[in-house]
C-alpha cells in the first residue's frame, strides 16, 4: 500500500475562508480519487464536503478539478492522476460559485438548458403514433454522441468563454440544443437555429478551444456539435451576424489569394453592406479597430501588398477550381435533397 | 541535411512577418532544408469549416498530399495550422471519405494516401534536431530570463489527435525548450487556455478579457516575456495588448516571443535578424537583460 498526498482547495462559508489543506491517504492499486476523498472524510476530517452518488460515472455528481482539469473523480484513478510522486491537487469546478469546499452552485449551469429549451417539442398537428415516436438508426447514429450528456458540468467548468462571460450558453446546453435540432421528431428546428444564431452567448461566441471536448467524460464532443450548428444555421439562412460575415470574408480571401487576408477581415466582419448603408454601430466598430491598425503600422508589421505572399499562380488556379467544384457538388446535393423532400412529403401526405 | 515540406501559414506571411523571417534564419543555422509549399492553401483555421467543412477538408488533403508526394515530413509553424492539419489527417483515415476527397485532387495529379504526420517546428526541434544538438548551439544562455509558455489550444487539445503517449516530449514541449535554453519556465493557469483571438471580431470584450487575464497572471508570477508557437495567439497577446490592458484595467508590459525568436536569441542571432524590432510591445528591456 502506497501513500499519496492530496492538496485540496477548501472553502468555509461560515468564515468566508479559502485555503489549501494537505491530506495523506493510503492508496490501493485501482483506487479512485473519489475513494480517496471518502477515505479522508471518513477517517481524517468529516467536515470535507463534496458531491457524489453512483460511483460509476453515470450520475454526473462528482465532477471536479483534478490537477487543474475537470473530470469525474469516480472515473479517475489515483495512479493516472499522480505524476512522478507529486501531490494530487483537487479543487471545485470552475466558472461557478463555490458553496463549500468542492461543492459548487450548479444553478447557473442548469439554467442554460432552460434558456435553450432543450426538451422535445413534438409536432402538435400530428396524432401520436400508435406505438412510439421512431427515429431512423442512421439519423440517430449521426448525433447520438450529443445525447449521452450526464450534466456533470465538467465542460462548463473548463469552458474558456464561460470564464469571461456569464451569458454564454456553454458547451453542454449547446450540445443538447444540437441534439434536438437534429432529431426529426422535434418540430422547432428552425426556431432553435434562429435562437442559437441570434442569442447573445450563442453558437458564434465559442472560441473553438477544445476544452469541452477534452473535459467531457462521455465523449459528447460539445464543440463539434456547436460547429455543426454553425453550418446548419448558415444553411438555414441565419447569416446576419459577425460570425457568418467573418466566415464569408475569410473564405473570399482564401479563394482570391489562397491565403487569409487579415487586412480585409475586420472590415468584412463588421460588414461592408452595414458600413455603406451608414449603420452607426458598424462605423463605431470600425473606429475601434483603428488604434490597433496604427500600432501594427508603427511596428512595421503590415507588409505591402507586393511583399505579402499568396499561393503561387498555379496554386491559385487549383484553389479556385476546388472552390468551384465543391460549390457545384453542393448545389447538386441541394437539388437532390429538394427532390427527395418533395417526394417524401407526397408520400406522407404533407406535413 | 534534414529536409522538410514547410507550410508557413498565412499570418507568418501577413501580420506576423517576423515569425517567417526568424524561422528561416533559425532553420539555416540548424542546417534544416525547408521546401516551402508555395501552391498550398490556408488551412481554413476552423473558420472555413464553420459553413463549409467539406471544402476545408479538401484544401487540407491537398496540402497533405503535396507533402506526401515530395516524400518529406510536413512542418508547420503555427499551433492552429498543425491542429487543423492533424484533425484533417484524422478524418482521412476513413478510406471512403479519402476516396471522395481525392476526386478533387486528381486533376492536378495529387492523391492523399494517408501517411502524413503534420508536426510543429517546436516538436521537430525536440524530436528530430534533439536536445544535445540544441544544447551545443547555445551561445547566449538565457539564464536571466523567466519565460511563460503560451501554447495555443491546438498544440494541447484535443489530446486524441496529438499522439502524446507515443511522443511524451510533446506534452510539455514548450517548457522543455525554455529550460534547455537556460531560462526558467513560469507556470500559470492561462498557459494552455485560449488567447481569445478566434472571437476578436465577434466579441471583442470577451476576446480581450481572455488575453488580458492570461497576460496579467503571467506578469504577476514574474514572467519577463511569454513564448508562443502560435502566431494567432501572438496577434492577440502582442498587437492587442494595449487594448487588453484597458479592458481588464491593469498595466501590462509583457513582450511576446515566437518560438524561433527564442531559439535564435539563445543561438546568438541578432535581434534585428529575428524581427524583434517588429513587435508592438517593446522588446528592448528583455534584450538588455540578456545582453543582446
Amino acid at each position: 500500500m502506497a501513500q499519496q498526498e492530496f492538496i485540496i482547495q477548501r472553502y468555509n462559508p461560515d468564515t468566508d475562508e479559502s485555503y489549501e489543506e494537505s491530506f495523506n491517504v493510503d492508496v490501493q492499486p485501482g483506487q479512485t480519487v473519489l475513494d480517496s476523498l471518502n477515505a479522508i472524510k471518513w477517517e481524517q476530517d468529516g467536515t470535507l464536503s463534496f458531491r457524489m452518488s453512483c460511483r460509476h460515472a453515470i450520475c454526473g455528481s462528482c465532477a471536479m478539478k483534478v490537477n487543474g482539469q475537470s473530470m469525474l473523480s469516480c472515473q479517475t484513478q489515483v495512479d493516472a492522476a499522480a505524476e512522478r510522486g507529486d501531490p494530487i491537487r483537487v479543487g471545485p469546478q470552475g466558472n461557478q460559485h463555490v458553496i463549500k469546499d468542492l461543492v459548487v452552485d450548479v444553478e447557473k449551469f442548469l439554467l442554460q438548458f432552460e434558456r435553450a429549451e432543450t426538451w422535445l417539442e413534438p409536432y402538435e398537428d400530428q396524432d401520436p403514433p400508435e406505438r412510439e415516436y421512431r427515429q431512423k438508426v442512421e439519423e440517430f447514429d449521426h448525433w447520438s454522441h450529443a445525447s449521452t450528456c450526464i450534466h456533470c458540468g465538467a465542460c462548463y467548468s473548463d469552458c474558456t468563454v464561460a470564464a469571461v462571460d456569464e451569458n454564454f450558453l456553454g458547451p453542454a446546453a449547446l450540445a443538447k440544443a444540437y441534439r434536438f435540432v437534429m432529431d426529426s421528431r422535434d418540430s422547432k428546428r428552425e426556431e432553435r437555429l434562429q435562437f442559437l444564431s441570434e442569442e447573445q452567448g450563442g453558437i458564434w461566441d465559442c472560441t473553438r478551444c477544445y476544452m469541452c471536448v477534452q473535459a467531457c467524460p462521455k465523449d459528447v464532443l460539445p464543440m463539434d456539435a456547436i460547429m455543426e450548428l454553425r453550418t446548419l444555421a448558415i444553411e438555414a439562412g441565419h447569416v446576419n451576424n459577425h460570425g457568418v460575415r467573418h466566415h464569408k470574408g475569410f473564405m473570399s480571401g482564401v479563394r482570391k489569394r489562397g491565403r487569409l487576408d487579415e487586412m480585409m477581415l475586420p472590415v468584412q466582419s463588421v460588414g461592408i453592406g452595414r458600413l455603406l448603408t451608414g449603420n452607426l454601430a458598424a462605423h463605431k466598430e470600425m473606429m475601434d479597430y483603428t488604434p490597433g491598425a496604427i500600432r501594427l503600422l508603427k511596428s512595421r508589421k503590415l507588409l505591402t501588398i507586393a511583399q505579402r505572399h499568396g499561393a503561387n499562380a498555379e496554386g491559385r488556379e487549383q484553389i479556385e477550381r476546388i472552390f468551384e467544384e465543391v460549390e457545384a457538388e453542393k448545389h447538386h446535393h441541394d437539388v437532390d435533397a429538394e427532390a427527395f423532400g418533395a417526394e417524401f412529403e407526397t408520400a406522407i401526405g404533407g406535413h | 541535411m534534414s529536409k522538410y515540406a514547410f507550410w508557413p501559414g498565412c499570418v507568418a506571411q501577413g501580420a506576423a512577418p517576423e515569425l517567417y523571417t526568424s524561422t528561416l534564419a533559425v532553420a539555416e543555422h540548424l542546417g534544416m532544408d525547408l521546401v516551402e509549399l508555395e501552391a498550398a492553401a490556408c488551412t481554413g483555421a476552423g473558420i472555413i469549416s464553420d459553413g463549409e467543412p467539406y471544402l476545408q477538408d479538401v484544401l487540407n488533403a491537398r496540402t497533405l498530399a503535396m507533402s506526401e508526394q515530395m516524400d518529406l515530413p510536413l512542418m508547420d509553424i503555427c499551433s492552429t495550422c498543425v491542429g487543423v492539419h492533424r484533425l484533417a489527417a484524422e478524418k482521412f483515415r476513413d478510406v471512403d471519405y479519402r476516396i471522395r476527397i481525392n476526386h478533387h485532387l486528381a486533376p492536378e495529379g495529387l492523391e492523399y494516401r494517408g501517411t502524413v504526420d503534420p508536426r510543429h517546428l517546436l516538436w521537430i526541434l525536440l524530436e528530430d534536431v534533439g536536445i544535445d544538438k540544441i544544447n551545443s548551439m547555445v551561445k547566449r544562455p538565457l539564464e536571466e530570463l523567466n519565460l511563460g509558455p503560451f501554447y495555443g489550444c491546438y498544440l494541447v487539445r484535443p489530446e486524441r489527435t496529438l499522439d502524446f503517449d507515443a511522443n511524451p516530449t510533446r506534452r510539455d514541449s514548450l517548457e522543455q525548450l525554455i529550460e534547455i535554453l537556460g531560462a526558467t519556465s513560469v507556470t500559470y493557469d492561462g498557459m494552455t487556455k485560449c488567447c481569445g483571438f478566434p472571437i476578436l471580431t465577434m466579441n471583442k470584450k470577451n476576446s480581450l478579457t481572455m488575453a488580458g487575464t492570461h497576460l496579467d497572471e503571467a506578469q504577476s508570477k514574474g514572467a519577463d516575456a511569454l513564448v508562443t508557437p502560435c502566431p494567432l495567439c501572438h496577434l492577440n497577446l502582442d498587437a492587442q495588448q494595449p487594448d487588453a490592458a484597458k479592458v481588464i484595467d491593469r498595466n501590462l508590459n509583457l513582450p511576446i516571443l515566437h518560438v524561433p525568436q527564442l531559439l535564435g536569441l539563445a543561438m546568438g542571432l541578432e535581434p534585428e535578424t529575428l524581427g524583434l524590432t517588429r513587435h508592438v510591445v517593446d522588446t528592448n528591456r528583455l534584450l538588455n537583460k540578456i545582453g543582446a
